[in-house]
């Protein structure tokens, strides 16, 4: 493979992985302040996949003008399904959440396939072609406006996190539930809120993947993998550690394609993945003091 | 307290949590075949080191040695077969299996080819001692505390330990089980097993050691036979409080911080020259019902009717009644395990209870948590819980909800004054702060949201005497502003000297209450806390 | 005891005569009803397995696919390019499951409770996506089996056979010291390792009984097959709908497993022509069941008696 081309894959991989941590940011913020593992998130991503494409092809309005309805319309839709179908579970413990979740992944991903079909789709819209020399790298235009977005995205969730009332009550339910409860937060409210957060995350960020890559019902675990990836990586809570966990996750998939082949991208991320968990001790192991 | 071969020995142990030295270079041994006692304060390091012991826990700095080897890096399951057991404070047992199963299980990992009989003999026998024969096959879920901590203790002689570590076994019982505990305690320690003690009932510490150890900090403060120990004025000071009574108040390190305190409450004009202004507390303390709230009138600001609440099977609260009136200061006493946190958290909404919980008159037994902050009772809970990755303006404005912006900027403001250190330090992360500054914080916090009645929960828990007396000072103060107060305290002398009134629990039900002097010199209050005559 | 003992000794013999009947079943039955009938009974196998995993020893996987996925492969491996016979071959894919999960478990035995299930499908994953592009193992068009497979009836008298296997280390694992040990790692493993359980060889040990059992069951389907690629054989197929079959089934109980898998079939076989409004009944059935029915049908079947009393005596 040419310098130039490498170089260029390289880059698209940082473009990619940019996109990366928006789709892994729903599930890290759902896992860090409900501990709950939405095993739905995959499917979530493909759902803002096939919004975006459904925009486009039946009413025509271009999927990064629409993100912002795409994005209210998954949020709108979350929170009444986390108000009934998981809230009740959550003093149970984690299996039983989770298991929900997972029922509902195979729930989705059969209704899309029986509404939408198993036809691979990916949105093309009149720029997709285009690409832009950047010197001696040549990147498509719709990597350099996904990643644009996802940072820009990324950006207000930091600020909102971080800066607002709504950030601090949720940082305060993350880490200490009961003492956010006796201070006077709305636990579970600002737990179902953040659910809709997640899913409207998840909404955008599947709507850009689907501008970037192609899909198929199917591809909620792939994407659910990724997201899980970026989430180990990046450490959970730390917005930034996302964004640049999803970076760095872009760059190794870019870097498998380029040494070994495209069939070893996905294989990349998910030994990192693998190797993230096992060796990384904050939290993800049974610790000893 | 060495001798030639102990059965185990510890030499500069240490554990370390970031910057909080939790057990600091700790050398001590112990020898075979005998009974030592470990006592202290809360947060000196009991929990710590029977975890490190145990193998739960791995030290930051040090060794341990058993029978002679090192054992400082080996799992707890090595521990446990080469001859350690050890029960927990909170009794664990496994839920799904039965009582005799529960025996069963250190039979089986240990000898997995013990015979049938032999070991199902071992284990009646063992129920016998421990007064379980009557429920071998019951589900452990059924169990009431009491018959869990004995469960605990015949769990740990089924691994026919060595070396049996027994945790605070103590808490939560009756005169007549303490003795039928010590009674038990003793038969072990005749069948040639050594153990090892952490306890609060000095009762237990008194009649079963041969040996104790007091441990302050996480260092060891004294050691001797229990005679020696109970005796030494230093320990008795730094460990019991002031709640030794001997003519308690002269010989107190704290009596300078306690006659401020006489001097602030009674002079209005020493308090203004205390801390500067009285403004930054009428901003952050409120007297009368939040407006809009219903109320009726005459009615106490906060009554307790017949509350009972229980965790599971677990009764931790018994018919208990109440009062406390605006403008009011409440002691809440009791030995560890009575019930006092309990009801605290049935206060704020944090934990179911049968029985009638009002405000203004109001009942509010069913409210959430929130339900219950809005209408101007705080919690400055038990262990601080501030919001370690909030930095300390973060933790003050999450608790001023639905305050306007100027009123926040006032509150804060006026939180800033009553603790200049806090101001110093609003941008850094509630993690960066030493104990005593988040108990600040805490204290903070839940003045943040203007309470008229404020519970704090064991405020003086592992904090050094001398910031102790300043937290007190600023209570004394928000006394002084009409702030209705209920005041868990372990150290008895330090409550009753702010409080107008004292209620004292024992096994979840209320035992006496009373004016706060004619509490102090109740015969009944030594006994609770010290047990019987020396 | 001794009525025990009876009891005990009267349910082998029914089990006993109960899988000899399956065994003679395909000379009855049409050929379309055996091929069910095969598939029921490897279902049952990996069912049986899971359940011991996730209800008895509490590590929720999703790597069932792994161990079936690799139980296959080196079956047609060992087939195509040895002179070994065939059940030497059927122990050795077993015995490659077992091996699997010994390789794996230093990682993923130390992850707890969600990160263990996530660590499972990750691997998954993994090695389906090493076996759809390494070609020397035949990349993604996969292999043939070489050697002639035994006839469908007497493949099914393997299964069987497999099965009773399955159901004889399941009444260990359930009611000897073994479920002890199993039950105290699952509920309290600190706890347990208090009492001198070694948490992490029970969980190996649990582990490894149940990929071994899996893997079995993948050489088995391989048999079937006679030709089989990465997609089919490690997909995440096998992982959904075993954890579906025994969570809807009842996770944890004994009755579980065979309830989940004649449930689902049933309705896989009414449905048949719409295979996604199966799939999808199957998930809502989970969530209803994690809703409603925590220890699934079998649970509601057991207090069943108890609330009809309860009811007729007007308590």
């Amino acid at each position: 493979m040419s310098i130039e081309a490498a170089a260029s894959s390289l880059v698209v991989g940082v473009l990619l992985g940019g996109i990366f941590s928006l789709t892994a940011l729903g599930l890290s913020l759902v896992l860090g302040v409900m501990r709950l593992v939405n095993l739905a998130h995959g499917e979530f991503l493909v759902l803002g996949a096939y919004a975006g494409y459904y925009l486009l092809t039946v009413t025509g309005i271009d999927p990064l003008l629409g993100l912002p309805l795409i994005a209210a319309a998954m949020g709108l839709v979350a929170a009444p399904l986390y108000r009934f179908l998981i809230q009740p579970l959550m003093g149970r413990g984690v299996e039983a959440p989770m298991m929900t979740m997972f029922g509902l992944s195979i729930v989705l991903q059969n209704l899309y396939t029986a509404a939408f079909s198993a036809d691979t789709r990916s949105i093309e819209t009149g720029y997709s072609a285009l690409a832009l020399n950047l010197g001696p790298v040549t990147v498509g235009l719709v990597y350099v406006m996904g990643f644009a977005i996802s940072i820009g995205i990324v950006g207000l969730i930091h600020l909102l996190v971080s800066r607002t009332a709504f950030g601090r009550d949720l940082r305060a339910s993350a880490q200490d539930a009961g003492a956010a409860a006796i201070v006077g937060v709305n636990v579970p409210r600002v737990q179902m809120l953040t659910f809709a957060l997640g899913a409207a995350c998840a909404g955008a960020g599947g709507t850009l993947s689907g501008l970037v890559n192609s899909f198929t019902p199917a591809s909620g675990a792939a994407y659910l993998l990724n997201s899980f990836a970026v989430v180990v990586l990046g450490g959970l809570g730390s917005v930034l550690g996302t964004l640049l966990a999803g970076i760095t996750v872009g760059i190794l998939q870019s870097l498998g394609g380029v040494l070994f082949g495209d069939g070893y991208r996905d294989l990349v991320a998910l030994l990192v993945f693998l190797a993230v968990l096992i060796v990384r001790p904050q939290g993800f192991m049974a610790g000893r003091g | 307290m060495s001798a030639n071969n102990p059965l185990l020995a510890t030499h500069n142990l240490s554990k370390l949590y970031g910057g909080v030295v939790a057990v600091d270079k700790l050398t001590l041994a112990v020898p075979r075949g005998s009974v030592t006692g470990i006592i202290g304060p809360n947060g000196a390091g009991k929990s710590t080191l029977i975890g490190l012991l145990s193998g739960a826990l791995l030290p930051s700095g040090g060794t341990i040695s058993f029978g002679g080897r090192d054992v400082t890096g080996l799992a707890t399951s090595e521990r446990a077969r080469l001859g350690i057991g050890r029960t927990y404070q909170i009794p664990r047992p496994f839920l799904d299996m039965t009582v005799e199963e529960n025996l069963a299980v250190a039979q089986w990992a240990c000898r997995a080819r013990v015979r049938g009989a032999s070991a199902r003999g071992r284990r009646a026998e063992l129920l016998r001692e421990c007064g379980l024969s009557d429920v071998a096959t019951q589900p452990a879920t059924q169990l009431p505390l009491l018959r869990r901590k004995r469960l605990e203790v015949a769990r740990a002689l089924a691994l026919e330990p060595q070396l049996l570590l027994l945790d605070e076994v103590g808490s939560g019982l009756i005169d007549a089980e303490i003795t039928e505990l010590i009674a038990l305690i003793r038969r072990i320690g005749s069948w040639g097993v050594t153990i090892v003690i952490v306890e609060h009932v000095l009762r237990i510490v008194r009649e079963c050691c041969s040996q104790l150890l007091v441990l302050n900090f996480g260092r060891q403060l004294a050691a001797g036979t229990p005679v020696e120990i109970l005796a030494s004025e230093e320990v008795a000071t730094v460990y019991l409080g002031t709640a030794h009574s001997q003519g308690a108040t002269a010989q107190a390190p704290n009596a300078q911080g306690a006659a401020r305190l006489a001097n602030v409450a009674a002079n209005p004009d020493a308090l203004a020259n205390a801390v500067s202004a009285r403004e930054p507390l009428t901003v952050l303390v409120a007297h009368r019902p939040v407006p809009g709230a219903p109320a009726v009138a005459g009615a106490p600001l906060l009554q307790l009717t017949k509350v009972s609440a229980s965790y599971g099977q677990v009764r931790a609260l018994r018919d208990v009644d109440l009062e406390v009136h605006s403008g009011e200061v409440l002691a809440l006493l009791g030995a560890n395990g009575a019930g006092k946190t309990t009801l605290a958290l049935v206060i704020s909404g944090s934990l179911p209870a049968h029985g009638r919980v009002a405000i203004d008159g109001i009942v509010v037994s069913r409210t959430r948590p929130g339900g219950i902050a809005a209408l101007g009772i705080a919690h400055c809970m038990e262990g601080r819980r501030i919001f370690t990755d909030l930095t300390v303006e973060q933790n003050l404005r999450v608790a001023a909800r639905r305050a306007a912006r100027p009123e926040v900027a006032a509150r804060l403001d006026a939180v800033y004054t009553l603790f200049p250190v806090l101001a110093g330090r609003r941008g850094d992360p509630g993690a960066a702060m030493s104990g005593g500054q988040q108990q600040m914080l805490a204290i903070g916090r839940a003045l943040m949201a203007r309470p008229r009645l404020v519970i704090f929960d064991e405020i003086s828990l592992g904090l050094a005497p001398i910031i102790i007396d300043r937290l007190y000072e600023t209570l004394a103060l928000l006394k002084q502003a009409g702030l209705a107060m209920l005041i868990v305290e372990q150290d008895v002398n330090r409550a009753l000297a702010i409080a107008d009134r004292a209620c004292v629990l024992e096994h979840g039900a209320l035992a006496f209450t009373g004016a706060a002097r004619a509490v102090r010199e109740d015969a009944r209050l030594r006994r609770l806390y010290l047990g019987e005559a020396d | 005891m001794a009525r025990q003992l009876k009891a005990r000794s009267a349910g082998f013999a029914a089990l006993i005569l109960a899988l000899a009947l399956l065994g003679v079943a395909p000379a009855v039955l049409r050929e379309y009803d055996t091929q069910i009938l095969l598939r029921m009974l490897l279902a049952l196998v990996l069912a049986e397995s899971w359940n011991l995993l996730a209800g008895y020893g509490g590590l929720v996987s999703l790597g069932t696919s792994s161990a079936v996925g690799l139980g296959g492969y080196v079956l047609v491996g060992l087939l195509n390019h040895s002179i070994l016979p065939l059940p030497v071959v059927i122990l050795a894919a077993a015995l490659s499951g077992a091996v699997l999960a010994a390789l794996a478990s230093p990682g993923l035995l130390r992850l707890r409770g969600l990160y263990f299930t996530v660590g499972t499908l990750a691997l998954a994953e993994a090695l389906r996506l090493v076996m759809i592009n390494v070609n020397q193992f035949g990349g993604a068009t996969g292999l043939f089996l070489n050697r002639d497979p035994p006839a469908l009836g007497a493949l099914v008298w393997i299964a069987v056979g497999l099965l009773l296997v399955t159901l004889l280390v399941m009444e260990f694992c359930a009611h000897s010291g073994v479920s002890l040990l199993l039950r105290a790692v699952r509920d309290d493993q600190d706890v347990a390792a208090q009492m001198g359980v070694r948490p992490f060889r029970v969980k190996l040990a649990a582990f490894a009984a149940a990929s071994a059992l899996m893997a079995a069951a993948g050489g088995l389907q391989a048999l079937k097959l006679g030709a089989i690629e990465p997609y089919g054989m490690f997909g995440l197929r096998w992982s959904i709908d075993t954890l579906a079959m025994v969570v809807i089934g009842g996770l944890g109980t004994r009755a579980g497993p065979v309830i989940g898998v004649v449930l689902v079939m049933l309705s896989g076989e009414l449905l048949a022509d719409y295979p996604e409004a199966h799939l999808a009944l199957t998930g809502l059935l989970m969530m209803l069941a994690m809703r409603f029915a925590p220890r699934g049908v079998a649970g509601l079947l057991a207090v069943l008696p108890a609330r009809w009393r309860a009811r007729t005596t007007g308590a």
